[in-house]
């Protein structure tokens, strides 16, 4: 069953909302709470889209299903699910460093972030200059 | 992942290329904020960290400028205003949000509270959840 856009958007304003209001309130020294507690709404949110990934590509060992029509198919999700690593690994050692749990320079940290955004930024390029091309 | 492009396109009002540069302008601030933490001596101010979100929302601003004209030379008239209209809302929230984070960080003022800084962004946050309800 796929969720509604209005649904999905909801779902994202409200852990994106919640977030932000927790990290306002660390920000401005109102609640001295650990770095890893002001990300619970980020972890949630990962963990969601995380299952729902997992179980789409499982969907895959279903008998009856046709793996000709899902080659492009399993590509993308083998994409998205290494971008959702590299995201959850850039949240991990960002909360590391801001508890100074491990003394690393903050180049180490953006290394994951660098590689998702690279990864968006071929993909956004291949549907601008590439598709259109076609 | 969650949403297809065509769904941000549409939720956003941004087109590929726009979000395309926003995500470069990322990319570069990210660069430049590793620069200037980790290496003290580089010598760059917070305002030069910020340099490609400025950029961005300029070239931004200016691409929508040409998209709302040729729609409005087409005939489109409504969808230029509508369209120049939103995108601009969006970018001057992202540019107050910018220049407040900035100040901040630049003067370090007790005055200039987060909750302040991130008034545009929830803002922001309200205005996207309405317009997702009205693309859906």
């Amino acid at each position: 069953m796929r969720m509604s856009l209005a649904q999905r958007v909801l779902l994202t304003w409200l852990f994106t909302l919640l977030f932000l209001i927790m990290l306002v309130l660390k920000l401005d020294e109102k609640a001295p709470w650990n770095w890893f507690l002001i990300f619970i709404p980020v972890w949630i949110f990962d963990t969601i889209l995380l299952v729902m990934l997992i179980v789409k590509m499982a969907g895959r060992c279903k008998s009856g299903y046709d793996p000709r029509n899902g080659s492009q198919n399993i590509k993308k999700k083998v994409w998205y699910l290494v971008a959702m690593l590299l995201k959850l690994a850039f949240c991990l050692t960002l909360c590391a460093k801001l508890e100074q749990f491990a003394v690393v320079k903050l180049a180490y940290v953006f290394i994951p972030l660098w590689a998702l955004l690279m990864g968006g930024m071929i993909e956004l390029g291949y549907n601008i200059f590439y598709v259109r091309r076609d | 992942m969650l949403f297809s492009l065509r769904e941000l396109v549409q939720w956003l009002g941004f087109a590929t290329f726009e979000i395309f540069l926003h995500l470069l302008a990322l990319l570069a601030f990210s660069v430049l904020l590793v620069l200037k933490v980790d290496n003290a001596d580089f010598g760059l101010t917070w305002w030069k960290v910020f340099v490609p979100f400025f950029a961005a929302d300029g070239l931004s601003t200016y691409f929508t400028t040409i998209v709302s004209v040729r729609l409005f030379q087409d005939g489109e008239k409504r969808l230029a205003v509508l369209r120049l209209f939103w995108i601009l809302t969006i970018l001057s929230l992202k540019f107050v949000f910018e220049m407040l984070l900035c100040q901040k960080l630049v003067e370090q003022t007790r005055e200039l509270w987060y909750g302040l800084i991130m008034s545009p962004v929830f803002i922001l946050l309200q205005l996207l959840m309405i317009r997702a309800c009205r693309v859906n």
